[in-house]
């Protein structure tokens, strides 16, 4: 995984991306949606920000066991 | 049923010498997995291994098996740049790492395997009056604790790391440092090793190639484990996995305050010696630690990757960090060419402070959220781990490291960062 794409800026290397956090499970309760993440090895659903980019929120589903990219949206515009 | 190992000693090394093929025997036996144990162990890397072996020589405890899904080592225990301190700023912590220190100091006659500790000095420096200022904060709460800990000037770091010289190439000039002249480095492959024989020779099981899949519980009990060499009866079941604790909690049903973050070094060719203790720099934005191997390979690592990934395939960005950092605080090694870089998941906590209790049922305990300082806590880590488990009670020094500490709000929180493992 060396470049995510922005829906804005494009395919962009990955340093100019901050991971922020796993998306929490719909309905978690404060506590778990604070401390709590979602570890799964065969997909991540995660916030990142376009930090050094436009800043744009964006939401990311990933493979961490492989690397592979599945999609990025803008966050709120994901299905 | 043990199998006696032979002491190795001078004696038995000037033997080994001048016997044919066959004196040297594997460091642990390659035994049968069995159908039941009074106590498995999920991972063979430092910790699961350490806590078998204290199980099996402090408590008695007879049918101990340690499960390793590929091979002793080939987790972080190998991967690590082997650097042992105890400079912690929260009692909570540093009494534990400082335990943790003491057994360093004596273990390679505990385990009769070398493990080359040397003391050679984890000096942190400072280039900036504020890093000065957080330093002396954090050596004044390890001299309250009774742990040695040194505060320096710039002459004194300059004295200390002759290294350091040439001044004035680097755009912001060295401010001090804090010195803890007992840390060090322990010769990573070797603590597997050690502990694997030692562990092996007091009857423990060590199965490889052996992933344990799932639970198997009756009536709000754990019975045994599921693997990929089919299942296991078990009375108490310790998952020690490290970069796997969060997929550990999934397959449980229990999320747990951790992600996995991959963490990379590398290591350059050889050089004569240069530098002679451990130098760490930590700065806003990432952090820098050097030490010479000694085979004399600079040894060089950062801060983590900064998203989940279990690939141990490590971010270009980080290692030009790095070399970067490296190079700023020692131009002498920018020529040198970087022979292997490799990188391990590590299991990083909320708080950043370890977890070793029980989770979801009576018979079952975690001992992982090691996050990346994990490798000099192993052996306070197996003593304290094995004592829990023997005795149902935890002992003084992990109290504090409950997995209930994050929703009671009891946080370890050593860098005051708040619920993220990545803050750059
Ligand atoms: C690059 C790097 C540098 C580091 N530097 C330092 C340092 O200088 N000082 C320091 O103190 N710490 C350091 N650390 C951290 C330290 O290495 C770890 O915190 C520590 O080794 C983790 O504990 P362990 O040894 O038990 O883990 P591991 O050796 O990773 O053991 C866990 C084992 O569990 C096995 N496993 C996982 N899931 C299963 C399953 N389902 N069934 C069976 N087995 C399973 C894995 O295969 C693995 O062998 C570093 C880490 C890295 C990656
Ligand atoms: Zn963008």
């Amino acid at each position: 995984m060396m470049r995510l794409t922005c829906p804005f800026c494009g395919a962009r290397e990955l340093h100019e991306f901050q991971f922020h956090k796993t998306a929490p499970e719909p309905g978690a309760n404060p506590f778990a949606a604070v401390y709590e993440r979602v570890n799964r090895t065969d997909i991540s659903q995660e916030y990142w920000q376009h930090l050094h980019g436009c800043r744009a929120w964006l939401y990311v589903s990933r493979n961490p066991s492989t690397g592979e990219v599945y999609q990025v949206h803008l966050l709120g515009t994901q299905s | 049923m043990s199998v006696r190992a032979p002491r190795y000693s001078a004696w038995s090394l000037l033997r080994g010498r001048f016997s044919g093929p066959g004196f040297w025997r594997p460091l642990w036996s390659g035994r049968q997995l069995q159908k039941a144990y009074d106590v498995v162990v999920v991972g063979a890397g430092g910790h699961g291994l350490a806590t078998a072996y204290h199980l099996a020589r402090d408590h008695g405890v007879r049918r101990v098996a340690v499960l390793e899904k590929r091979l002793v080592g080939y987790g972080n225990v190998g991967r690590n740049t082997t650097i042992v301190r105890s400079n912690y700023l929260l009692p909570q912590n540093h009494y534990f790492y400082e335990d943790a220190l003491r057994r360093w100091e004596t273990l390679s006659r505990d385990l009769n395997y070398n493990v080359m500790y040397s003391p050679r000095g984890v000096l942190d420096l400072a280039l900036s009056d504020g890093e000065m200022v957080s330093l002396a904060r954090r050596g004044n709460a390890m001299r309250l604790a009774g742990i040695d800990a040194e505060l320096m000037d710039r002459a004194g770091v300059m004295k200390f790391a002759k290294e350091l010289v040439p001044a004035g190439t680097r755009r912001f000039d060295i401010v001090g440092g804090l010195l803890q002249q007992r840390g060090g480095t322990v010769r990573h492959d070797a603590v597997a090793w050690g502990y694997a024989r030692a562990a092996s020779a007091l009857g423990v099981d060590i199965i490889e190639d052996c992933e344990v899949t799932g639970l198997v519980t009756t009536a709000g009990v754990a019975t045994g484990v599921e693997t990929s060499q089919g299942p296991v009866a078990a009375g108490q079941v310790v998952f020690a996995v490290a970069g796997h604790t969060g997929a550990i909690g999934t397959m449980l049903g229990v999320p747990l305050p951790v992600e996995t973050h991959l963490l990379q070094a590398m290591v350059t060719e050889p050089i004569k010696p240069l530098i002679n203790s451990v130098l760490i720099y930590v700065h806003p934005h990432g952090e820098v630690y050097i030490l010479q191997s000694d085979r004399g390979g600079v040894v060089m690592g950062g801060f983590l990757d900064g998203f989940p990934s279990y690939t141990r395939e490590g971010r270009w960005s980080r290692l030009e960090d790095v070399v970067q950092s490296a190079v700023a605080l020692l131009p002498q090694i920018a020529g040198l060419r970087v022979l292997r870089h490799w990188a391990g998941t590590n299991d990083m906590t909320m708080d950043g402070s370890f977890i070793i209790d029980r989770i979801r049922y009576d018979n079952v305990f975690l001992n992982g959220g090691w996050c990346y300082g994990g490798f000099k806590s192993i052996p306070a880590s197996g003593a304290a781990c094995a004592q829990f488990v023997a005795t149902g009670t935890a002992p003084d020094l992990i109290r504090a490291h409950t997995l209930s500490r994050f929703a009671s709000g009891h946080l370890l929180d050593e860098r005051g960062g708040g619920p993220f493992p990545v803050r750059l």
